[in-house]
């Protein structure tokens, strides 16, 4: 997931779905976000490299609506409803995920455990 | 004759729905000729552009029928019926939702400050079949980066080779002026005195439809044409076709085709593309498409047959028990997958039964697994076979659809969006946090209060109490509290004797709001004998507050202020240096970088408290944001 500055960035996705818990007159997704392109990446204890300013979630609510949705403390989240969050700052993001309008996000995330689980099927066959 | 009947039916139908549409029609063209209001006008010129949209469908498929009835006639007659077993495929919902609009507005235009500000309203129609949707209306000018439309509009009965026709109409808001009802000469004559650019706009909003017919690009709008109706017209601006093949069960970017130029007026700068989320459940996904009873071969004897009433739906044929499984939601006994990868034939007679056995092939990660199963008689095996081949048929159709099932949400009823003036301030931007809730602030406290309590039984004052022994150095008096009569004005205050020991869960959030009348009468004589320095300072400090919790917090930060500090960090004897804020404390995640400030700065946290707590963030943001060794994280 290292960053080569001019080349596209891939990575092994997940799609995540989480439905808002309404808290009064509030909605909740259950857990913490950090990261930012105005933040001090080499802080984000989650990154494997150090300059990644992306958007880590640093810690999920047990119990939570992203919990329950399979989100995972130390995801690193590319996209929120389609809108890209890997060159965001950290305002930014949660703002797109705290949309009072919205009743579900539906996160793309990634993580180094999926990346494994795609290279050791493919070094199976 | 039953046909006849049924098309009828039909027809009598779609006028219904065709009248309905006449008389919205002629309540817009009411509702516009009254307006005044510049939206409520267009509101109501998009209300008849979505009418005669649907006008123009319905008539269309009123046509359709109308000749399919004729054809069918023809073809009975000359009794040419050609093999009537083609199959169709069944219907299924598409939504679309989260449609958004990118634009890409000149550098120029968007540091322009002087003149007035460019501003269109758009909307989109949706079309699939013969039911048609509009979206909101949205105000777009130069401060908007992109074009989003909240709806979710859900399509019920669309076949697999479905066509949504996305049209996006837009027209031009200028407030200056209110194109279509100013008489022409003096139209000319304005635009003759106002500048060039203006005039022209103004000229070309005057005439409905300048653009329109030069630039429409070919392809026929759903619209008629209009009967000329005072008020503000809307143009085509793009449209796009989407069919099966962008069908998918998360975002995706499609290309957008543009009529209109720059020099139209209802002209936006877009980017060329629009996103959104393009869903589909075709019935065979989310129906039963088939059920009855079953026997099915379990285990590996040759007469080990198990009775269970099967379902076919989705991928699956889900085998239960009893019927009344199925409907009490219990587990399925077995669940036989039924895909594309699926192979389904009917086996040869077995010589015990009357019917065909079906055999059912999967492939289970490299093995494969074969189910065999009986109906009860030769008509049920046949009803099944087919039930299978259409299921597969409508696999074959419905393609990506049948993968897995997409969701569709429908979109919950909310109160009408109470449009509130622009409000500049960040508190009316910000989420109230569960974790700063004030209820979660006085636990804290307490817990704190206890701890410092605990301490000062033990005999020994902190290090610090030399800061309290000069009265006026204390940080209590700078607090900037109004003087206050010495009793609190709380109504009901109970006598208590002075005690150092009271137990702290009084204060606690859970506590009932009577408790209030309590905190401050036993915190105070408390407060006397923890602190040496002069009582008359202490009930000074209650401040009148309209908020029972907000006198509690007072009361407790009266006290427990200097318990704050000690736990967090001892300050030098000789003066009492403002902090600057920082995440220090471990616990209250929210509340810390406000009440960890003093001195000086005891103002801002006193303020901190008593504001709402989106204020109090917003100064916790601002600071630890300046703060550049701070990796800052937001809960969500």
């Amino acid at each position: 997931m290292s960053f080569i500055p001019g080349q596209p960035v891939t990575a092994v996705v997940q799609r995540i779905e989480i439905q808002k818990l309404r808290d009064g007159d509030n909605l909740i997704l259950g857990f913490s976000i950090g990261g930012g392109i105005d933040q001090d990446a080499s802080q984000n204890p989650f990154s494997e490299d150090k300059s990644d300013k992306g958007i880590y979630v640093t810690r999920v609510s047990k119990g939570g609506p992203a919990e329950v949705a399979g989100l995972r403390i130390g995801d690193k989240i590319m996209q929120v409803n389609g809108w890209d969050m890997t060159m965001v700052t950290h305002d930014q993001a949660r703002k797109r995920l705290t949309k009072k309008k919205e009743d579900v996000v539906r996160l793309l995330i990634t993580r180094k455990s999926l990346e494994e689980v795609v290279r050791q099927s493919m070094m199976q066959h | 004759m039953t046909a006849l009947h049924q098309s009828r039916a039909e027809d009598s139908d779609i006028q219904k729905k065709i009248d309905y549409e006449i008389r919205m029609r002629e309540g817009a063209c009411k509702l516009l000729a009254a307006c005044s209001q510049r939206d409520q006008a267009l509101e109501a010129s998009k209300s008849l552009l979505t009418c005669n949209a649907r006008i123009m469908a319905y008539m269309s498929e009123l046509q359709r029928m109308k000749e399919a009835q004729v054809m069918q006639r023809l073809a009975r007659r000359s009794s040419d019926a050609g093999p009537m077993d083609d199959r169709s495929p069944c219907k299924g919902k598409v939504a679309i939702s989260d449609l958004r609009i990118p634009l890409m507005w000149k550098d120029t235009e968007y540091f322009k400050n002087k003149g007035e500000l460019h501003r269109c309203a758009v909307f989109c129609l949706l079309q699939l079949g013969g039911e048609i949707f509009d979206t909101d209306m949205v105000m777009v000018d130069r401060t908007l980066t992109d074009i989003c439309f909240d709806n979710t509009i859900v399509f019920n009965e669309a076949g697999p080779g479905f066509e949504l026709r996305v049209e996006l109409y837009s027209c031009c808001s200028e407030e200056d002026y209110s194109a279509g009802s100013t008489p022409r000469k003096l139209a000319s004559k304005l635009s003759s005195s106002l500048g060039r650019s203006a005039g022209k706009k103004m000229r070309a909003g005057l005439e409905p439809g300048a653009c329109s017919p030069t630039s429409n690009g070919g392809g026929a709008t759903i619209l008629l044409p209009v009967p000329s109706v005072p008020g503000p017209k809307y143009h085509l601006l793009a449209h796009t076709t989407l069919n099966l093949s962008h069908v998918q069960d998360s975002f995706r970017t499609h290309d957008l085709t543009i009529t209109g130029n720059e020099e139209c007026s209802y002209w936006l700068p877009l980017y060329g593309s629009v996103c959104c989320r393009l869903a589909a459940q075709p019935h065979c996904m989310t129906q039963q498409m088939m059920s009855g009873c079953l026997r099915v071969k379990l285990g590996g004897e040759p007469q080990g047959w198990t009775n269970v009433y099967g379902v076919l739906k989705g991928t699956n044929l889900f085998c239960y028990h009893q019927k009344e499984d199925m409907e009490a939601g219990v587990e399925p006994v077995l669940t036989i997958g039924i895909n594309k990868e699926t192979r389904i034939r009917a086996a040869e007679k077995d010589p015990h039964s009357k019917a065909q056995n079906i055999c059912i092939t999967n492939q289970y990660g490299g093995e494969e697994v074969t189910h065999t199963l009986a109906a009860d008689s030769r008509e049920d095996t046949q009803r099944w076979m087919e039930a299978f081949w259409q299921q597969f048929y409508d696999m074959s159709q419905w393609r990506q659809c049948c993968d897995d099932l997409m969701k569709i949400e429908l979109p919950s009823p909310r109160k009408p969006a109470i449009v509130t003036p622009k409000q500049g301030s960040l508190y009316h931007e910000m989420v109230i946090d569960t974790s700063d809730d004030i209820g979660t602030v006085t636990d804290i406290l307490a817990r704190r209060i206890e701890e410092f309590e605990l301490r000062t039984q033990l005999g020994s004052p902190p290090h610090w109490m030399s800061l309290f022994e000069d009265p006026p150095r204390t940080p209590l008096n700078h607090q900037h509290l109004p003087p206050h009569s010495p009793s609190p004005r709380l109504h009901s205050r109970q006598p208590r004797s002075p005690r150092c020991h009271r137990t702290p869960g009084l204060l606690s959030s859970n506590a009932s709001l009577t408790s209030d009348s309590d905190s401050p009468a036993s915190v105070s004589p408390c407060f006397r004998q923890a602190w040496s320095p002069d009582t008359s300072s202490s009930s000074d400090h209650f401040r009148p507050r309209t908020l029972s919790l907000d006198a509690k917090l007072s009361t407790l930060r009266a006290r427990g202020y200097g318990g704050f500090r000690c736990t967090c960090q001892p300050p030098t004897a000789s003066s009492v240096s403002p902090r600057p804020a920082q995440t220090a404390l471990s616990c209250s995640s929210s509340t810390s970088s406000s009440s960890s400030s003093e001195g000086s700065n005891s103002q801002e946290s006193d303020l901190g408290f008593s504001r709402p707590s989106s204020a109090r963030r917003s100064l916790r943001n601002l600071r630890a944001k300046l703060d550049p060794r701070n990796w800052l994280q937001s809960q969500v």
